[in-house]
């Protein structure tokens, strides 16, 4: 292997752990790699099946607008067009949170991009041409483009809230445009204002995003319409609570509908909810149950699946002058697009984030999410952890410049260290943000550099570091079941999708490394909602954790009957067969006769006997502390708190208004490295994912239309844009109920990036940006004119 | 629609097929002749997802029609492996964690490929330069051109050694 390779780039920081292990801690090529490479791994759209019918769909042009009449006749009776579908044909509701969506546009629509009409046929072409040929009137609607608008609630996107289907999780507020709101308070923060000798206020806005997976959501469906059989293959990042809405959606029993995972080309939330499946679903009903296969293009995929929600927050922060914060307030307002799909959740784990990870005796966060007449917002790799952390990082600068602080001192002074009572009133542990932001600034040489400087070329420079937590979703349960075949190699059946992230090497490697097995007798087996056992979802950056602990519990059950199978082949009694740390079944009175996990094939141990196989379970509802809506104080509120720093320097020129990002310094706390080069890559990806966030991307609406929904107009970060040097600590602070100390790193690595580049860029340009992405024309032409008088 | 014929070489095999005119390079090979190992991302020649080299060039393959390509030789990433051996550029893509999601991969590889036929000893820059057409969302492209260095070391190794 090549760790080598990497150890240039990466430090690890031991505080709990060590680098003994043999399996774990160690660099393995990526599960299924091969497959990739030779182009045979399927994906979503390389199902095919005997039979199969295209989808198409008619998207609705207009923004918000009640639907007069549809006319499907020229479209049923082109030739190969096997199904027509609108929304009369399926009165039902789809919902994660609150059932609000319908599957085909019922009577209106809300948003540019909804589903209107949809057509099953024998090609695309001629499915794609039925749907030119279908006619509808609409009667437009006033349409609501932001948050203003929606405020104002004289337009109410959905007027009757209280007719909906609504779990218990989500807060809509009858008689307004507010579809969850979210509430935490922590102290008086009016007792903590008054103890302050400094207030500061600031504002922050980040703009829409999309996942731009380069796979688009696709589905391909059998549905039986007199069984109710439903059979889906799509790139779902949570197969079961799809599985869980789809069932309700059409009202089956959940075992009825099935879903087989394929090949997920990207997902960052984007894939986690249903968006081609219902829509594929109905196609097969109308079709009398024939596959329909529907995979949206890139234009269909920016504006009728889902994106990250524009976001506007203020935050208010009592401070004393010697940088002691006495008192936060966050006030967070979702623009969230027509339904509200995943928001809630959103809302939810950024209210607990909004604070950041400092000690704050007072402390206030108001969330609301507000619709519009725009595409859906939902989860963006974090649940809005980033979008607040680049708020509250933005303002811990401008605190550190109101009292002339060192923007590192004033967060290293304020920071949550073990035994500090944390956001919710919990005593918190495992916590090594200190650490990490002392690695990530020495990553780039922080304590050396002045805030801002001119480069030789005359490019304005600057620094800037940001932190943040996150909390994992809790509670949440998982299962895997571990099978041994009969040559003694392993299948992990697992729901914990692979979608880039590294999960299908970091379970075999946490079962190799407690059986003692060597890697590839560990296979991961495909993932069918039939079969595999349940888990809550692949998001949350939960997977390695959850799945891991479920794991090492199918290992130990493992163990135990493999046990049994050589006491009967040593002739011995059970208890006096024992499995070492290094993998041998050992008896204990006659240590010459052992067997080695890597041997138990061709022992015969396991011939004739039953078949060793095991089921691993691990949930969280027991260690949970449900925090109540008023006020969100609890001493558990999440199992597992993931943090982390990023320090960037940035050059913007002043002639073009160009910000290139020149290195950026991470320390992310991973509790433990199982895959340290996956740690990596997810680092890696973020840190550039993040960059595009910060400087470049942006989808544009303009009265309820996208203006540029597709990658030429919407741009993503090239090869030409990736020119950052990168250094990266991976700290570990063992997490005492993660498997061997895990922590996530899925969504973390994400979380800290955009605020560090925006303060390097607002000390580069001593100004004060208070949105992102940040553009040349914004540099150059901002209405409030930057300080350095070069620009 | 208006059909022709094309005699076409994909991956060293000879394929005669009547085609719609209209019928893209893409289209092709994954619905013809089941090759999806090339990716279909945009449609629009943004994304690079679907890059096959023709006669060693390569191209969107969303962006040509498959009449073009009579006569012409297509190489896809299902014809890189070889001998039941990878091509030293998969190997590298594997090696160094070039590879997430998998969606951009065999673009990636094609490009590469093109890329080191075009300079066998590339500096960052120049694969900066040459790669910037395929888009990938999950690496953050550093470990693709590591990969493209590690091959171009291997494949100069090779040279040497024949």
């Amino acid at each position: 292997m090549l760790e080598g390779r990497d150890w240039n780039r990466l430090v690890i920081n031991r505080k709990e752990t060590t680098g003994d292990e043999a399996v774990i801690g160690h660099t393995q090529i990526r599960k299924g790699g091969i497959a990739k490479v030779m182009g045979t791994a399927k994906f979503g759209a390389d199902v095919d099946l005997p039979g199969q019918l295209y989808g198409a769909v008619l998207h609705s042009p207009h923004a918000h607008a009640c639907i007069l009449s549809i006319d499907t006749e020229q479209a049923r009776a082109l030739p190969g067009v096997r199904a027509v579908v609108i929304g009369s044909d399926f009165p039902t509701l789809y919902g994660s949170f609150i059932a609000d969506q319908p599957v085909v546009a019922q009577e209106k629509v809300r948003y540019q991009g909804e589903p209107v009409a949809a057509v099953a046929a024998d090609t695309e072409e001629i499915a794609h041409e039925a749907v030119r040929l279908i006619r509808v009137e609409y009667e437009p609607l006033p349409v609501i483009n932001d948050l203003a608008e929606s405020m104002k609630n004289e337009v109410l996107i959905h007027e009757d809230w209280s007719r909906y289907d609504c779990s218990s999780a989500c807060f809509p507020i009858q008689g307004t445009n507010i579809g969850d709101q979210y509430h935490l308070k922590k102290g008086d923060p009016d007792i903590g204002f008054a103890e302050a000798d400094e207030i500061v206020e600031s504002e922050f806005t980040c703009g829409m995003l999309q996942h731009t997976t380069i796979e688009t959501h696709t589905a391909t469906a059998e549905a039986n319409p007199i069984t109710g059989d439903i059979h889906i293959w799509s790139p779902s990042q949570s197969p079961f609570s799809i599985r869980g809405l789809l069932a309700k959606t059409f009202h089956v029993p959940l075992e009825k509908v099935r879903l087989t995972v394929t090949e997920i080309g990207g997902g960052f939330g984007g894939k986690y909810e249903a968006r081609c499946e219902p829509l594929a679903i109905a196609l097969s009903l109308k079709a009398n149950g024939r596959p329909v296969k529907l995979t949206y293009r890139r234009d269909e995929e920016f504006a009728a699946t889902v994106c990250r929600s524009p976001v506007h927050m203020h935050i208010k922060t009592g401070v004393k002058k010697d940088g002691t914060i006495t008192a936060q307030k966050v006030n967070i307002e979702w623009d969230a697009g027509a339904y509200v799909t995943t928001n809630p959740r959103v809302d939810y784990n950024a209210g607990f984030a909004a604070n950041g990870p400092y000690k704050i005796p007072h402390a206030q966060v108001d969330g609301y999410v507000y619709m519009t007449n725009k595409t859906l917002g939902t989860a963006y790799r974090g649940f809005g952890v980033t979008e607040v952390a680049t708020a509250h990082e933005r303002q811990m600068d401008l605190i550190a410049e109101k009292l002339g602080m060192d923007p590192l001192e004033l967060r290293l002074k304020n920071v949550l260290c073990n035994g500090d009572t944390g956001i919710t009133g919990e005593i918190m542990h495992t916590m090594a943000v200190k650490e990490c932001l002392q690695a990530a600034a020495d990553n780039i040489g922080w304590k050396d550099l002045p805030l801002h400087w001119i480069d030789e070329e005359g490019n304005l420079c600057g620094k800037g570091i940001a932190c943040f937590n996150k909390l994992t979703g809790t509670p949440s349960t998982t299962s895997v079941l571990v099978k041994m075949n009969e040559n003694g190699s392993l299948y992990i059946m697992s729901a914990s999708t692979e979608m880039g992230q590294g999960v299908t090497t970091t379970l075999p490697q946490i079962a190799a490394q407690a059986l003692g097995m060597d890697l590839e007798k560990i296979s991961m087996a495909p993932i069918d909602t039939a079969i595999t056992p349940f888990d809550k979802t692949t998001t949350s950056s939960r997977s390695t954790f959850h799945s891991g602990n479920a794991v090492l519990e199918a290992c130990d059950d493992i163990k135990t009957q493999l046990c049994r199978l050589a006491a009967l082949k040593f002739k011995v009694d059970e208890t006096d067969v024992k499995y070492t740390s290094d993998g041998y079944i050992t008896c204990r009175s006659d240590e010459s006769k052992k067997i080695h996990i890597n041997d138990v094939g061709k022992s015969g141990i396991l011939h004739e006997q039953a078949p060793v196989a095991a089921l691993g379970k691990y949930g969280t509802s027991d260690i949970f502390d449900p925090p109540p809506v008023d006020g969100r104080q609890s001493k558990r509120p999440t199992v597992m708190w993931m943090h982390g720093a990023q320090a960037a320097i940035v050059a913007v020129n002043p002639k073009t208004g160009r910000v290139q990002v020149k290195k950026v310094g991470a320390a992310h706390d991973v509790g433990k490295a199982i895959n340290p080069t996956g740690c990596l890559q997810q680092i890696e990806g973020s840190i550039i994912m993040g960059l595009g966030h910060a400087l470049m991307e942006e989808m544009i609406y303009e009265n309820g239309n996208l203006r540029n929904g597709n990658m030429v107009d919407y741009k993503v970060p090239t090869f030409m844009d990736a020119d950052v040097e990168m250094k990266i600590t991976l700290v570990e602070q063992a997490h005492p109920e993660g498997p061997y100390g895990v922590k996530g790193i899925g969504e973390p690595g994400l979380a800290p990036t955009a605020a560090a580049m925006v303060n390097a860029v607002c000390n580069a340009c001593e100004a004060n940006f208070t949105s992102i992405p940040i553009k040349p024309e914004h540099v150059l032409f901002r209405k409030e004119k930057a300080h350095a008088p070069q620009i | 629609m208006q059909n022709i014929t094309i005699h076409t070489i994909v991956n060293n095999e000879l394929y005669i097929r009547t085609i719609p005119v209209n019928m893209t390079l893409l289209q092709f090979l994954r619905e013809d002749l089941h090759l999806t190992g090339t990716k279909e991302g945009c449609d629009e020649g943004e994304c690079g997802a679907c890059t096959v080299l023709v006669d060693g060039h390569p191209m969107n393959s969303c962006l040509v029609l498959a009449a073009e390509m009579d006569g012409k030789h297509v190489l896809t990433v299902e014809g890189l492996a070889e001998d039941g051996r990878l091509h030293p550029l998969q190997e590298a893509f594997l090696e160094v964690g070039a590879v997430q999601c998998g969606y951009c991969t065999p673009g990636m590889l094609l490009s590469g490929i093109a890329m080191l036929n075009l300079y066998p000893h590339p500096t960052r820059e120049q694969i900066r330069k040459e790669m910037e057409g395929n888009i990938c969302r999950c690496t953050g492209y550093e470990r693709i051109a590591d990969a493209i260095l590690l091959a171009s070391e291997r494949l100069a190794g090779e040279t040497e050694a024949h």
